[in-house]
């Protein structure tokens, strides 16, 4: 990384002193480098405006009338962690100086300031700050990465025994739905037309075929789901090159007609005019279609949903968002498991998130989740652009 | 039309679904008999003729395909159907290639089923039927000589 580029265009400065003529002529000659300054003349007012509008670099004189700098500085640290403060101090006043570096000032210099100095310092104090963000942006994403893994691994161990059970479960399956269409055989026979209660019995047997219907569905998926994991990646050889706008307008139109039932619209935003993945569209197709429908369920009458596309370097993002119901913190780290729902019995299986999380690392991608309580939720999906 | 009188084997381990399948079967006026593994199905084939044979993949012991390769090895001209647990297509597949006459995947449907079961028997029927005329051809040249 060239960590140290030259540049001060980003650099927004809070100017603190209170000799006016001193303070101005520094101002100017900062913004002549292209530094954006903002000027106060007190302490009690660079606190004020800082609450305003925030600074990457504070420069302040330690004496002051009122506030004094060493004062405003151990407010602005206490703060603003990732401010950084040049402290000035009078000719000689290394008093000063020590106390402000002691109270957690980046530096100082004496006056008479010389230009170049202070432009040196403010960039390298600047440069300091974008470290720590750097550093602590790696940190959640190292975070992220394995929590990510936590929550994979134990997918996998409930895939595992949740397909062992769905198994033994269709055998059973079996048993029941032909115990009960065999019942329907024998009362379609001629000789059982007049027997007593007939409907009665058609009813019943009815519903357990529903019933059976709807156990072999989830076990279904259940298979399914974990056949796309356990073979790891899905074969790359059956890729193709996936449009994912014409995908992602596809997705919409199929779940259309179940937004138009709660006046919900949703749009399709992407600033590329083309984008593309190779990977699997049909398996990619059930994914938008599982993460629309939550999406739809979870929106108020009259919501909105969007769909993005976005392309960074090799990789693209589908971003599903909604301003729904939203995901309590204690829901979201289990959304992705089997079997998890939130919903009816008859509404939810809550095998979607389930499979398409399967699908989507079965492609090589990733699928995370942002969520706000009654604020909404924002679905993302990275897929790799290169074969 | 009457129902013609093919011979119809069930084999599944699982005692209370070749029960409840050849309840049904029977109940649509079919000839079905069970056998509950592989072995069991191979030697009553030795003593019984049979059409169709509806065979399940996931059995212990001899499994369904092992169990096919030897039923078409000694009876060609059988019927198969399979039937396959969802995570086991690739059976089904390799079923296929190995000369079953189709598939389902269980818990399967009663009409699909009745409906591969029609198809199998008119395709056994007119083989059977074929090897009947070119034997009495043969006969028939026999007897001129
Ligand atoms: N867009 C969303 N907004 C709010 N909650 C959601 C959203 N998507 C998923 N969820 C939550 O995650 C759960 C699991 O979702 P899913 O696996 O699709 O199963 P199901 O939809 O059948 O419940 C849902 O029951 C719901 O609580
Ligand atoms: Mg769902």
């Amino acid at each position: 990384m060239v960590d140290q580029p030259d540049v001060t265009e980003d650099i927004h400065i809070l100017l603190v002193d209170d000799e006016n003529d001193f303070r101005q002529i520094i101002a100017k000659r900062l913004k002549r480098r292209g530094i954006e300054v903002r000027e106060a003349d007190r302490g009690e007012k660079a606190l004020q405006m800082l609450e305003d509008a925030p600074v990457d670099v504070v420069i302040m004189d330690v004496k002051m009338p009122g506030m004094d700098g060493i004062e405003c500085l151990k407010q602005i640290k206490e703060k603003y962690d990732l401010l950084e403060v040049i402290m000035l101090t009078g000719h000689a006043d290394i008093h000063g100086g020590v106390e402000g570096i002691k109270s957690g000032a980046f530096d100082y210099l004496s006056k008479p300031i010389e230009l170049e100095h202070l432009v040196r310092k403010i960039k390298q104090a600047f440069h300091k700050i974008q470290r720590i963000l750097a550093e602590k942006e790696a940190r959640a994403f190292k975070e992220q990465v394995q929590q990510q893994m936590v929550v994979a691994e134990r997918l996998v161990a409930l895939g595992t025994m949740a397909s062992g059970v769905a198994h033994e479960i269709n055998n059973p399956l079996a048993v029941i739905q032909d115990s009960a269409g065999w019942l329907q055989q024998i009362l379609e026979k001629p000789d059982m037309q007049g027997i007593p209660r007939r409907d009665d019995f058609n009813k019943g047997l009815e519903r357990i075929n529903k019933a059976v219907k709807r156990a072999g569905k989830i076990t279904q998926q259940l298979l399914q789901a974990v056949k796309t994991q356990t073979t790891e990646m899905a074969d790359p050889s059956t890729f193709v090159e996936v449009d994912l706008k014409k995908l992602s307008e596809e997705a919409i139109t199929l779940v259309e007609p179940e937004a138009a039932l709660k006046n919900i619209v949703i749009h399709l935003e992407t600033k590329e005019p083309r984008l593309s993945a190779w990977t699997d569209s049909l398996q990619l197709l059930q994914v938008l279609l599982n993460l629309l429908s939550n999406s739809i369920q979870a929106t108020e009458e009259g919501g909105r949903i969007i769909v993005r596309l976005n392309a960074a370097m090799e990789e693209a993002k589908i971003i599903v968002k909604d301003t729904g119901c939203g995901i309590s913190k204690e829901n979201i780290s289990r959304i992705f498991e089997p079997f998890f729902t939130t919903k009816e019995a008859d509404q939810g299986t809550g095998m979607g998130l389930y499979v398409s999380w399967g699908i989507i690392t079965g492609l090589g991608g990733l699928i995370s989740v942002e969520s706000e309580v009654n604020k909404g939720t924002t679905f993302t999906i990275t897929l790799p652009v290169k074969k | 039309m009457f129902k013609t009188t093919s011979k119809i084997m069930l084999v599944d381990d699982e005692k209370d679904f070749v029960e409840m399948l050849s309840l049904r079967l029977k109940e649509n006026e079919e000839n079905v008999i069970a056998a509950y593994n592989g072995q069991e199905c191979l030697d009553t084939l030795e003593k019984i003729q049979v059409d169709v044979i509806i065979l399940d993949v996931k059995m212990p012991g001899m499994d369904g395909i092992e169990t096919l390769k030897q039923i078409k090895k000694r009876h060609p001209l059988v019927e198969v159907i399979l039937l396959t647990g969802h995570g086991t297509i690739q059976s089904a597949v390799e079923g296929m290639k190995l000369g079953a006459f189709d598939f389902l995947l269980k818990p399967a449907d009663f009409k699909e089923l009745t409906e591969k079961l029609t198809k199998a028997k008119e395709r056994r029927k007119e083989q059977m039927e074929r090897i009947q005329k070119a034997e009495a051809a043969i006969l028939l040249r026999q007897s001129k000589i």
